[in-house]
């Protein structure tokens, strides 16, 4: 409530890490970017029970917008990790849906390529996909690992 | 005993000298899919066909329809005379019956009656494969069929180095998959067939239908760039 009539300098100056993200909500001043010599992101995870994830085929059951973002219920893996290739269990819109990783924000194996994004693709129970394109690009790499990948690769449409 | 003969029946039949049945059949299944969109080679007189297909577009690709091939074979055998080409026959087969190549896979797969069958020559900027083909079947049980036969085959004609092959949706009714490595084969009920449309998306790159079709992605307007926050 206070934040209302505070000065922005001072808001800034007592919540260091908001400088960049809040000074554009601020009423009446502009955005300032402290700008750094180095990049630096998040704590990146691979994609575990609760984890937000983005769904990239052009499904209708991931494109149309909900109130909730897909969460993984559950990684059908021996620990709860799931990384590319792994399947996993999604609860969107209300349903459960089972998907496939196609990309994570946590670094792998060396010359395998890291996403901005936690990627995931709709699955059937039976294996094959429920959307019919994908646009974004999937990792090759999923070829050279067990499991069954080519009905995947064989809708995308670009590869990384 | 049996897949043996089979096979070596099989290896024999693909340089008996059916090589224009065998492109009018590749013909006509990729025909059938992009006959809005051709326009004529130039073939030679006795292969021209109501719908020769083949895109040239610069960055689009070619559908591999065994036209290459078939200019040199063809005129090699017209000149070639009977007695030759039996002895040509029997030293190809040896050739060939040791290596399962895409020429045994699609005539395996004309022996096993498949329903437009499409060869496409995937270009080598995509490192994925090098012949990506699509077969319809007539039934569920035909397509496992297909399958298991294909696998068959690939057995027998593989040297101890190559991988196994295992068939991708098998617990499927409708889409089964194998990847030989260099190439990829999709055996698909012609529902699925048109619902997935494979053929387009590989012949037509980027400019497929169903990849303009899904709507450009735009960023919510309460997103703000570069809001990860460190420890």
């Amino acid at each position: 409530m206070c934040f209302l009539s505070a000065d922005p300098e001072l808001v800034v100056m007592t919540f260091p890490h908001l400088s960049r993200s809040l000074t554009g909500l601020i009423a009446g001043s502009a955005p300032v970017f402290h700008h750094r010599a180095f990049s630096v992101t998040a704590v990146a995870a691979a994609i575990q029970k609760m984890t937000r994830v983005r769904v990239v085929d052009n499904s209708s059951l991931g494109n149309t917008p909900h109130h909730r973002p897909p969460r993984v219920i559950h990684v059908y893996t021996k620990n709860g990790v799931g990384k590319v290739g792994d399947t996993v269990l999604l609860a969107i819109k209300g349903q459960k849906k089972k998907a496939l990783i196609v990309g994570h924000k946590m670094p792998g194996d060396r010359m395998t390529p890291r996403f901005d994004s936690n990627n995931v693709v709709l699955i059937e129970n039976n294996g094959n996909p429920t959307g019919t394109r994908i646009k974004v690009p999937i990792p090759t790499h999923l070829r050279k690992l067990e499991g069954d990948y080519s009905k995947v690769l064989a809708i995308a449409c670009s590869f990384v | 005993m049996s897949v043996f003969n089979s096979c070596n029946k099989l290896v024999s039949t693909v340089f008996k000298g059916s090589v224009l049945l065998r492109d009018t059949g590749v013909f006509r299944g990729v025909c059938s899919i992009n006959r809005h969109q051709c326009h004529s080679l130039r073939l030679p007189r006795h292969l021209t066909l109501t719908s020769a297909s083949c895109l040239q577009r610069p960055h689009v690709f070619t559908c591999h329809v065994d036209s290459r091939r078939c200019y040199s074979e063809v005129f090699g055998e017209r000149q070639e005379e009977s007695p030759e080409t039996n002895s040509h026959s029997t030293s190809h087969s040896q050739k060939t019956s040791n290596s399962f190549t895409l020429d045994v896979l699609v005539s395996l797969l004309r022996q096993e009656n498949a329903v437009d069958m499409c060869v496409i020559k995937v270009p080598d900027q995509i490192k994925y494969a090098e012949y990506f083909i699509v077969v319809s079947g007539v039934s569920p049980r035909h397509l496992r069929a297909m399958a298991l036969y294909a696998v068959k085959v690939y057995k027998f004609l593989k040297k101890d180095g190559d991988p196994n092959v295992r068939i991708e949706g098998k617990d499927t009714d409708e889409w089964m998959c194998i990847d030989f490595g260099k190439i990829v084969v999709h055996f698909m009920l012609p529902e699925t067939r048109d619902e997935y449309e494979l053929e387009k998306l590989w012949t037509l790159r980027n400019y497929d239908e169903q990849l303009r079709s899904i709507p450009a992605e735009k960023l919510p307007e309460d997103f703000i760039y570069d809001v990860d926050v460190t420890k």
